[in-house]
């Protein structure tokens, strides 16, 4: 059958012929440039280092990242019933765990991008504003350069929103509406965070088997015991939970979509 | 006449909760036949096309493409299908010929070449680079059969395929199809619930109600067996006379005889009257249309 990146081809047009992408990817490029030309007119090029204004940044757009991810993956296959279009999507020589695929792996390589283009902005305009010297260490991990936290900073980031896409895209394959799929996903991220927090507060031991004691990764550079004080948990504790809840989210894509009838 | 079909659906039924919504449909569309799918709405059609095009999946019985089983086959089976179901639904936010671009990526035997045929083949040359949210309801329609029949299909499926289009667009899409099936040998399966529409476009109907098929019949008589019998009126000068003649078969309507009849029925009865001495002004044929047929067999029920 026909070359399998020929369907990514297809999912990677359908989300960048969207104005709704040009907006999400201005907003990532425009806003670290603003905030650090903001700092700069406020208070001068001593206003802060340029690696602690990177991350200041890069948590800012991460934190849009995750939301327009979300949106673009609980769209991704919703989206396809919504508009009718999954009647003639699902008509040609491939299998649908193929279809599946090419949009899961399509909404992946937007969430890269996404990522590599904040990275690439936070970095040069702070470097060309606040200059490129070393600054304070980062890391309160002896001997860590700052280039080495920033670079941890974004690999535990993106395992996060690996999994936030995961979720996304199960709640597109278990809804035929895209506005249901997103605002449930939305909801469910921001509220299963709060609750979480405070369920956090309590030391019951199966609190640390909820997704949402996993997604902030990146307390475990500087602290091994992770983000939680009274939940000590270890990277490695974390990453095994979030690969049982990959495993999971994806099984259940999968079989939903594969046998479902399509009475869109 | 002994071409192997190429759709076949045995026994095909579909039971959603505790409701059977097609029950046991079986038949055969073979290569060049324009073939009807009729009912009144909500009588099953779409939800067989679904299942022809592997959109739902079957409760029992199999529906075979070719040689290839879509249950089975799948990929096999429907790279030799084209379809629209229901309306044809584009991506609003591309243009005509990205959405076309979008499904002639997905089968490996249409050229760039080949799009610009089809895009002139049913006349959006001109609006081909306009996004499709632009589209009247004609437009998409005329979108939705140059993506269905570019890769040439074996077998060329439309649902209620004349909605939304006018008159003028009807009649070039029936001569569309019955050029498609003669020149290309393409099989079409349409189904509508307009009557009219179906006789003046195919060669075969079958007939769906409430799920089951309760007829199949021949339209244009090509089959031979189906040189279906019509009711024909003699205006004759002594029509008791003439009804004494073929007692048990005739019968008297407005003054004239009525018998139902063949071609060459028509002759040998006329000749028959002739030498009675009973003189014969006028032979009228009343064709019974498919629709009256189609109301006989359904009773009361509403049709559209
Ligand atoms: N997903 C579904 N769940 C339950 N009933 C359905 C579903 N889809 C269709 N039906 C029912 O099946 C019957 C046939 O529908 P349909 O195939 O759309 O008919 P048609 O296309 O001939 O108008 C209708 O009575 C409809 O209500
Ligand atoms: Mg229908």
């Amino acid at each position: 059958m026909a070359n399998f990146m020929n369907l990514i081809q297809n999912e990677n047009m359908k989300i960048y012929r969207r104005v709704r992408t040009w907006i999400m990817l201005g907003i990532i490029v425009f806003l670290p440039i603003l905030i650090s030309l903001g700092v700069l007119a406020a208070s001068g090029t001593d206003a802060g280092s340029s690696w602690s204004m990177m991350i200041i940044e890069s948590t800012i757009s991460l934190m849009l990242i995750t939301i327009f991810t979300a949106v673009v993956a609980s769209e991704t296959v919703a989206g396809e019933f919504t508009w009718g279009t999954i009647k003639l999507l699902l008509i040609r020589p491939w299998s649908r765990s193929a279809i599946l695929l090419s949009k899961y792996i399509s909404t992946l390589l937007f969430a890269l991008a996404l990522t590599v283009i904040t990275f690439v902005i936070t970095l040069l305009i702070n470097m060309a504003v606040f200059g490129s010297s070393d600054g304070e260490q980062l890391s309160s991990v002896a001997g860590m350069s700052n280039m080495e936290y920033v670079l941890q900073f974004y690999l535990l980031q993106f395992v996060s929103l690996i999994i936030i896409i995961t979720f996304g895209f199960m709640m597109s394959s278990a809804f035929r509406s895209s506005g249901l799929a997103i605002g449930l996903s939305i909801f469910l991220l921001f509220a299963g965070s709060i609750i979480t927090g405070l369920l956090a507060m309590t030391d019951k031991p199966w609190v640390e088997y909820i997704l949402f004691m996993h997604l902030d990764l990146t307390s475990y550079i500087n602290n091994a015991q992770g983000p939680f004080q009274n939940h000590p948990m270890s990277l490695g504790f974390s990453l095994g939970v979030l690969a049982i809840y990959f495993v999971v989210f994806n099984l259940i894509s999968w079989s939903v979509f594969r046998k479902r009838d399509i009475a869109a | 006449m002994s071409q192997a079909p190429v759709v076949r659906l045995q026994n095909v039924t579909k039971v959603i909760g505790k409701r059977t919504i097609i029950d046991r449909v079986s038949f055969e569309v073979r290569p060049g036949e324009v073939f009807g799918f009729l009912g009144p709405n909500g009588s099953g059609k779409t939800t067989t096309i679904r299942m022809i095009v592997g959109l739902m999946g079957m409760s029992s019985g199999d529906i075979h493409i070719g040689t290839h089983s879509v249950r089975t086959e799948f990929p096999k089976a429907i790279v030799q299908v084209g379809a629209i179901v229901e309306n044809p639904e584009m991506y609003k936010f591309l243009t005509g010929y990205q959405n076309l671009l979008h499904y002639a990526r997905m089968n490996p035997s249409i050229t760039k070449e080949r799009i610009q045929e089809v895009i002139e083949l049913v006349g959006l040359q001109d609006r081909i680079h306009d996004k499709v949210k632009k589209y009247s309801l004609g437009m998409r329609q005329r979108l939705g059969v140059a993506q269905a029949v570019m890769h040439r299909p074996k077998l060329l499926v439309l649902d209620e395929p004349t909605n939304g289009l006018d008159p003028a667009g009807i009649r070039e899409l029936r001569d569309y199809l019955r050029r498609l099936a003669q020149d290309e040998g393409t099989a079409v399966l349409v189904s509508s619930h307009l009557l009219s529409e179906m006789e003046l476009m195919c060669d075969r109907v079958a007939i769906l109600q409430k799920g089951q098929i309760i007829d199949v019949r021949s339209i244009r008589g090509q089959d031979g067996d189906a040189a279906t019998l019509e009711e024909v009126q003699f205006d004759v000068d002594h029509p008791d006379a003439a009804l004494g003649i073929f007692e048990g078969s005739g019968r008297m309507v407005d003054g004239q005889l009525a018998l139902s009849l063949d071609r060459a029925g028509i002759a040998a009865i006329n000749r028959r009257l002739v030498e009675a001495g009973i003189n014969v002004y006028g032979i009228h044929v009343k064709t019974k249309s498919l629709e009256d047929q189609f109301l006989e067999m359904t009773g009361s029920e509403t049709i559209g």
